[in-house]
């Protein structure tokens, strides 16, 4: 039956009145339920949801249930034939590897429940993870069940239904014209546009296919490319290679507008390097010392020893990152002037034939003398970092200096390119093959669009790209399509996981396979092979590129795991098992290069390789944090993360400094203050028009301080015109749309013209919710001044209140110690021989409590303790933060999220304050003064509105900070007091248990917390109508509704599900037991899912009460303190305060020597 | 006008007024009682199934051990459902043609499965764990009943939290030895069984025998074993968090 029924022709039978009903004429007379003009609900609720909602009322005024009988209808099904290893209940775990920016793959273990995969943590057997996860990794689960995915192939402008096998036979009928030509012939106007990748069986299928077709060609393009730095090593080793860093080694990490702890390949091992050289730890260092010694080593010795841990860092970038915020030293610098600092550094370095460009800010040529003292004195233990989308000079001298301090071979070493590139040295077919992928995607990309406008193409074949929205707008890719659909016999063929602006364009599309619905292999930052594995059959009936290339080949086996295992089949059956299992196949990492870096200076002024420095206002693209590049844009949990430093969601925005918005005139008047950043979260800001080349776009602003002046930087990802609901709604889209602006003339960074529209702008940020204004809930202190009093954290400005009891409970305490084996450092200063000393900062203190604290004592030989105590405590469940090592990046708050069902809320909702994450990141800007201590400074909010205004204009003193803060689980909890209902108690073993099914909504508890971690639900945001996001709840927890509040659990389904695991083995041998023979829950067992995404580490968790516990160690830190303490909330929860590490020289020049 | 009503009626008037209190709490006892009725719990309420399935055959004549069907209740929060193989296992063999089976028969040959009827329900809220209380003693029939009277099952508790909280408040009620778990007829009275001292070890006799004793109750009995199998104290089991996350 035809589809339109007004098209019917006379043979075909009579259209029924559901071939109407399907006909666009009935859908445009239904489109309105009115006639015009009657009048329908303006407001934001429409009819329907009201109705909805008083329907839902009704039920809920008549108790819920019709009827006074329990649902007692519920099915059970079980399986037929039930498969091995399957317990209903317990969750499996499989090893797989998701492919990332680049094609590079990050290996993850996902759980998986009855069928359902739920979430995915980093596999610690897999290099590039080693237990961590990043953003994409963790939202990729949300991703696969996302309504809004394609859901069949379609044919034609009318997206026709189609299948896989009339979309392979459209391709194959396109191929079966050279069949009459000679081999060499073949393959003339087909061309294979694909995002890199590193799989070894689809290159493998690809260089089958091109030896089968030698005139077709493989294009491989993506918006945020690598191109630069395939330059600056090909011109520096003679062919491309992959750089592969070694942050523990690396005690000076210099960093040129490199993003290394969030983006690019191996950003997830790098920041868990990073992160162990970004705490201190007295404990194990007292600890080593006198294991070694076999004495009692003096305080100093242990504090010096302890700091030598620190790295340094500095960094070099305009828009303040997760690296700015680690950075010890950062200098807020226009990215068209990296060029020349790395010039000028490398002149400073004494590299041949460079020589150091005049036109520096006079803060950065302040900057050399010391950063290269610096990077000098550690040679061999310093690296430079070049970001992958600086320039290619600035890369090649990156080069050059990593080589000048003996870095290479050892804190950054090289290998041979992840993905497919043409390599003229190596053996091997694929080289002289022409359609092989050259290294310059760009220029090859570029020859395509001119080929397809020229004509050439009429065969053109996408897979996981979308050039029509993120292809260079001088490129005009749009033109370039509709030539190739205006050849004789056109294949657009675009295979990917939407229907997106691309697949709109072309006559086929194929749905494309999610990976965790298909096999496939893919290689880690060092090279390593890892299986694809899937979690899942295609929701979809998605099929994977191996699939469609298998297929287009005619080649069997047809399926991916078939060809996956011939890629592989060198593998004995149980080393592929073995791999399988793992999730990487060991001893496949390429071995590192060994070769030297070439350097020729005169490349330096090589227009190809070198950016000029922009006088004016210029901009700069950089991937978002989140979507990044916006394939992931249409991802919920993505879009409601408030990124890094910005705390921005649902929007990118045009970035500048403060000076900079001044000179623009926009936002007007503006003060920034980090709690009052516009009515609960919702800034007014102005709209700017923006001009790159006479391109044009409207754009948010955002003022952003330590913003570089004369910058404007606005994030790719955005704007999306054809992603799904989310990212695209009807009638509306969230962003701006950057790629409308970028242009080959300027892919990181171009001149500007910004005018201020009189157009005004909400942006939803979500960071001012929950400020603590002048609470000093940040700690920090310098290496030296940590030295000179370690106990710097302990002493609130607002109180000292610091009871017994309180420092009992709150570690870093003789007791402590004690308990850990361990003695005091400060037990021999007062130098009575009184390992037992209290050590109490304010002697007036009383204590604050009538009862005595809890009993907290295990171990029945200490003074105290009793028996039935013992029995009565069992675990303290605790929390420490480590804020040395946090970089702010959002792992935690995404991870929470997907462990704990938290639902999406939405712009407007952010706006009014009600997002749901249970982790929230805070920032905080403080400008220290030389030669005082850096917590002495906290205070931005003290000083006066018009000296506010002039500090948060200095860019270049700003230090940024960032603090997760969960629940603190405090032992003597505000919000529990004030539950009318008692739901919110405490537990035996210390968590603020929330029981949803008490909760009645009174918000008290959310009023009464100090810390306003409390999260209500005052709408129904959970999903409980689209069947695919379903599946996606986590069985373990309870999906919340409508006027219930929640809050951080410490992931009580996990401390339970441990806790049984332990307590059913009571008579078991194998299992551990705690000093009261109960069975242990061992450390580590209990893991939370901030703590296990943590991508430097900076999160502890465990039982207080087992003094083997790493965590002991982190609470038993001089610089432990707890947040808000004066107000006798003993929180569970604790933080680390940062120490960092200046280098005092470059601190005395900055501060014109006067003092550091 | 003469009086309505006479002035011996101010006795019943007064009387009447001592009803009020009586039949408030009559009311409120009524309501209770009704709150916990099976009409409303819905226990004893029998539920047809897609296949006649008697328990009572299976497990009270045939004496077949519950985890030969429920193969996880050890080790995981779901006891398990058998899939149809495990009907197979026997009914290949017996019975191979009887019209009852049919059902079962049907969803072997087809492979669709059989979408039994739930009759244990809790609320999502609730996270009950079959694993921890059979590993810790706690025997089938205390929650689910005389399984083995039962030709179709239907539910014999009220599966109020206050139930649950009865025995979380003191274990010691439901305690049997872990051999005894599955057993449908297990009295304390009479049971004899290792001796335990106050700490819940295993009393021996000097040839490092365990000694052994008969136990007069299950208050006993289950004192006893709460220490040998190292049940946690009530102040912990009945935390929210143990059963709502």
């Amino acid at each position: 039956m035809p589809a339109d029924p007004t098209n019917a022709k006379p043979n075909d039978p009579l259209p029924g009145v559901e071939a109407w009903m399907n006909s666009p004429q009935f859908r445009d007379l239904m489109r309105d339920e009115f006639p015009e003009d009657a009048a329908e609900w303006l407001d934001p609720v429409s009819r329907r949801a009201f109705l909805s909602l008083s329907a839902a009322g009704i039920a809920l005024a008549t108790g819920c249930n019709p009827s006074f009988k329990p649902a007692s209808q519920r099915k059970v099904v079980p399986y037929v034939k039930q498969p091995e290893h399957i317990r209903p209940g317990v969750p499996l775990f499989f090893a797989t590897a998701m492919p990332q920016h680049g094609g590079v793959g990050l290996g993850l273990i996902v759980k998986q429940s009855e069928g359902r995969p739920l979430k995915a943590e980093g596999n610690p057997d897999h290099p590039s993870s080693l237990g961590k996860i990043n953003l994409s990794a963790l939202a990729s689960l949300l991703d696969l069940y996302d309504p809004d995915r394609s859901a069949k192939p379609t044919r034609g402008d009318a997206r026709l239904p189609a299948t896989f096998d009339d979309t392979v036979a459209a391709v194959r009928a396109a191929l079966a014209k050279f069949d009459t030509k000679p081999t060499a012939d073949r393959g003339e106007g087909v061309r294979f546009l694909t995002a890199p990748t590193t799989s070894p069986t689809v290159q493998a299928l690809m260089e089958r296919f091109l030896a089968r077709y030698p005139k077709a060609v493989w294009v491989q393009y993506e918006p945020v490319s690598r191109d630069n730095l395939r330059k600056a090593t090909k011109a520096a080793f003679g062919k491309p290679l992959n750089p592969v860093y070694d942050l523990k080694a690396a005690d000076v990490v210099l960093s040129l507008d490199a993003d290394f702890l969030t983006q690019g390949a191996g950003a997830v091992r790098n920041a868990l390097e990073f992160g162990g050289r970004r705490t201190v730890s007295t404990v194990g260092t007292h600890h080593d010392l006198e294991h070694k010694s076999g004495k009692h080593p003096k305080e100093e010795e242990v504090l010096n020893a302890a700091v030598g841990n620190l790295n340094r860092v500095y960094v070099v970038e305009a828009m303040p990152s997760a690296a700015g915020v680690a950075a010890d030293h950062r200098l807020p610098l226009k990215p068209s002037e990296l060029e020349s600092f790395a010039r000028a550094l490398a002149a400073e370095l004494k590299v041949e034939g460079v020589t150091a460009p005049g036109d520096l800010p006079d803060l950065a040529k302040k900057w050399l003398k010391p950063l290269a003292a610096d990077l000098l004195k550690n040679k061999g233990k310093a690296v430079v970092i070049a970001g992958e989308q600086t320039s290619p000079a600035t890369q090649l001298l990156a080069l050059a200096i990593n080589k000048a301090i003996d870095a290479i071979g050892k804190t950054v070493k090289f290998t041979d390119p992840l993905e497919a590139v043409k390599d003229p040295t190596a053996p091997g077919t694929r080289n002289t093959l022409a359609g092989w992928p050259a290294d310059d995607h760009l220029a090859a990309f570029k020859q395509l669009t001119d080929d397809m406008k020229a004509g050439k193409v009429d065969c053109l074949l996408m897979s996981g790209v979308n050039p029509l929205y993120d292809a260079p707008a001088d490129l005009k890719f749009g033109e370039a399509l509709e030539a190739v659909r205006k050849t004789a016999s056109p294949v657009l063929l675009h295979h990917g996981l939407y229907h997106d602006e691309t697949a709109a364009k072309c006559n086929w599309h194929l749905n494309a396979a999610h990976y965790l619905e298909s096999w496939g292999d893919v290689r880690g930052h060092d090279g390593s092979v890892s299986v694809i594995q899937p979690l899942i059959a295609p929701l979809y009936g998605g099929k994977t590129l191996i699939e469609l290339l298998a297929a287009v080949l005619e080649e069997t086996p047809a399926d991916s795991l078939g060809q996956v295992r011939k890629t592989h089949e060198k593998l004995d059956e149980k080393t592929w098992e073995t791999g399988l299992k793992k999730g990487v196949f060991d001893g496949t990492a390429f071995k590192p290069v060994v070769a030297d870096v070439k350097f020729d200076a005169k490349l330096l002024d090589d227009a190809a390789f070198s950016v000029k420095p922009i006088k004016d206002l210029e901009i700069q693209f950089r991937p978002d944090p989140a979507v990044f590049d916006g394939q992931q844009a249409n991802n919920g949990w993505l879009q409601e993360l408030p990124k890094p430093i910005t705390n921005l969601c649902w929007d990118n925005a045009a970035m500048v400094s403060p000076r900079t918005a001044d000179k623009l005139k926009v936002q007007h008047g503006f003060t920034f203050n980090t709690y009052r950043s516009g009515e609960r979260g919702a800034t007014e800001t102005d709209i700017v028009e923006l001009t790159v080349n006479g391109r044009k776009l409207k754009a948010a602003v955002h003022v952003l301080p330590a913003h570089a002046d004369d910058v404007v930087t606005l994030h790719l990802g955005y704007g999306r015109t054809r992603s799904g609901r989310v990212a695209s709604p009807e009638n509306d889209r969230v962003g701006f749309n950057a790629y409308e602006l970028r242009g080959t003339d300027g892919l990181t960074t171009a001149k500007v013209d910004v005018v201020r529209t009189n157009g005004r702008h909400f942006l939803a940020i979500a960071g001012a919710h929950a400020a603590m204004e002048s609470r000093r809930p940040y700690r920090y202190a310098s290496k030296d001044q940590f030295v000179n009093d370690d106990q710097f954290a302990k002493v609130p400005p607002v109180a000292a209140a610091e009871t017994h009891a309180l420092l009992a409970n709150l570690p870093g305490t003789p007791e402590n110690l004690t308990r850990l084996g361990l003695k005091h450092p400060h037990a021999h200063d007062h130098g009575h021989g009184d390992h037992e000393h209290e050590h109490v900062h304010d002697k007036r203190v009383i204590p604050l409590s009538l009862y005595d604290p809890n009993p907290i004592k295990v171990t029945p030989h200490l003074p105290g303790a009793k028996a039935e105590d013992a029995n009565k405590t069992y675990r303290r469940w605790a929390m420490s933060i480590d804020l040395g090592q946090c970089i702010g990046c959002g792992a935690c708050t995404l991870a929470c999220q997907a462990e704990n069902n938290i639902p999406v809320v939405g712009k407007e909702q952010v706006h009014r304050g009600r997002a749901m994450h249970w982790i929230r990141i805070d920032r905080y800007y403080t400008i220290p003064t030389p030669g005082k201590l850096m917590s002495d400074e906290y205070g931005a909010f003290e000083v006066p509105e018009e000296e506010r205004k002039k500090q948060i204009r200095r860019a270049e003193d700003i230090k940024i900070h960032t603090q997760p803060v969960p629940c603190m689980h405090c032992e003597k909890a505000p919000c529990e007091v004030v539950c009318p209902v008692a739901a919110t108690v405490h537990s035996a073993d210390g968590l603020n248990d929330m029981v949803y099914n008490r909760c009645v909504g009174t918000r008290y508890c959310s009023n009464n917390c100090p810390y306003k971690v409390r999260r209500f639900n005052f709408l129904q945001y959970a999903d409980y109508s689209t069947d695919s996001l379903k599946l996606l709840n986590n069985p373990e927890v309870t999906v919340r509704t409508r006027g219930v509040m929640e809050k951080c659990t410490y992931c009580t389904q996990r401390i339970r599900i441990a806790e049984i695991e332990a307590e059913r083995e009571w008579n078991n041998p194998a299992r551990p037991k705690d000093t009261n023979g109960r069975p242990k829950i061992l450390d580590g067992e209990v893991v939370t899912a901030c703590q296990q995404a943590c991508p430097t580490g900076a999160i502890k968790f465990g039982d207080m009460n087992d003094p083997a516990a790493e965590i002991m160690k982190w609470k038993a830190e001089p610089h432990t303190y707890g947040l808000l303490v004066e107000q006798n909330t003993m929180p569970r929860t604790s933080y680390l305060a940062a120490i960092r590490n200046p280098n005092p020289d470059l601190e005395a020049v900055i501060h014109d020597g006067k003092g550091a | 006008m003469a009086q309505v009503f006479p002035k011996s009626m101010n006795v019943v008037a007064r009387v009447s007024l001592l009803a009020i209190p009586l039949l408030a709490a009559g009311g409120g006892v009524t309501l209770a009682a009704l709150v916990r009725s099976d009409y409303v719990t819905g226990a004893r309420e029998v539920t047809e199934q897609p296949i006649a399935f008697s328990h009572k055959h299976h497990v009270g004549q045939l004496g077949i051990d519950c985890k030969y069907c429920h193969t996880a209740v050890y080790d995981s929060a779901n006891a398990g459902f058998p899939p149809t193989k495990t009907c197979m296992n026997c009914h290949q063999q017996i019975w191979q043609a009887a019209d009852i089976l049919a059902p079962a028969r049907d969803s072997y040959s087809r492979g669709i499965p059989i979408a039994w009827t739930k009759i244990h329900n809790v609320p999502h809220y609730t996270y009950f764990n079959h694993s921890i209380h059979v590993n810790k003693g706690v025997g089938c029939v205390s929650c689910h009943g005389q399984i083995d009277e039962m030709n179709l099952v239907y539910q014999s508790k009220t599966l109020y939290m206050e139930w649950c909280l009865d025995c979380h408040r003191a274990p010691e009620k439901h305690l049997r030895p872990l051999d005894e778990v599955q057993n449908m007829r297990f009295t304390a009275a009479g049971y004899k069984g290792p001796e335990y001292d106050a700490e819940g070890k295993v009393v021996t006799d000097e040839h490092g025998h365990p000694k052994m004793k008969e136990y007069r109750n299950q208050s006993e009995l289950g004192l006893a074993l709460k220490k040998a199998h190292m049940i946690r104290e009530p102040q912990v089991l009945t935390n929210c968090s143990i059963c709502h996350r």
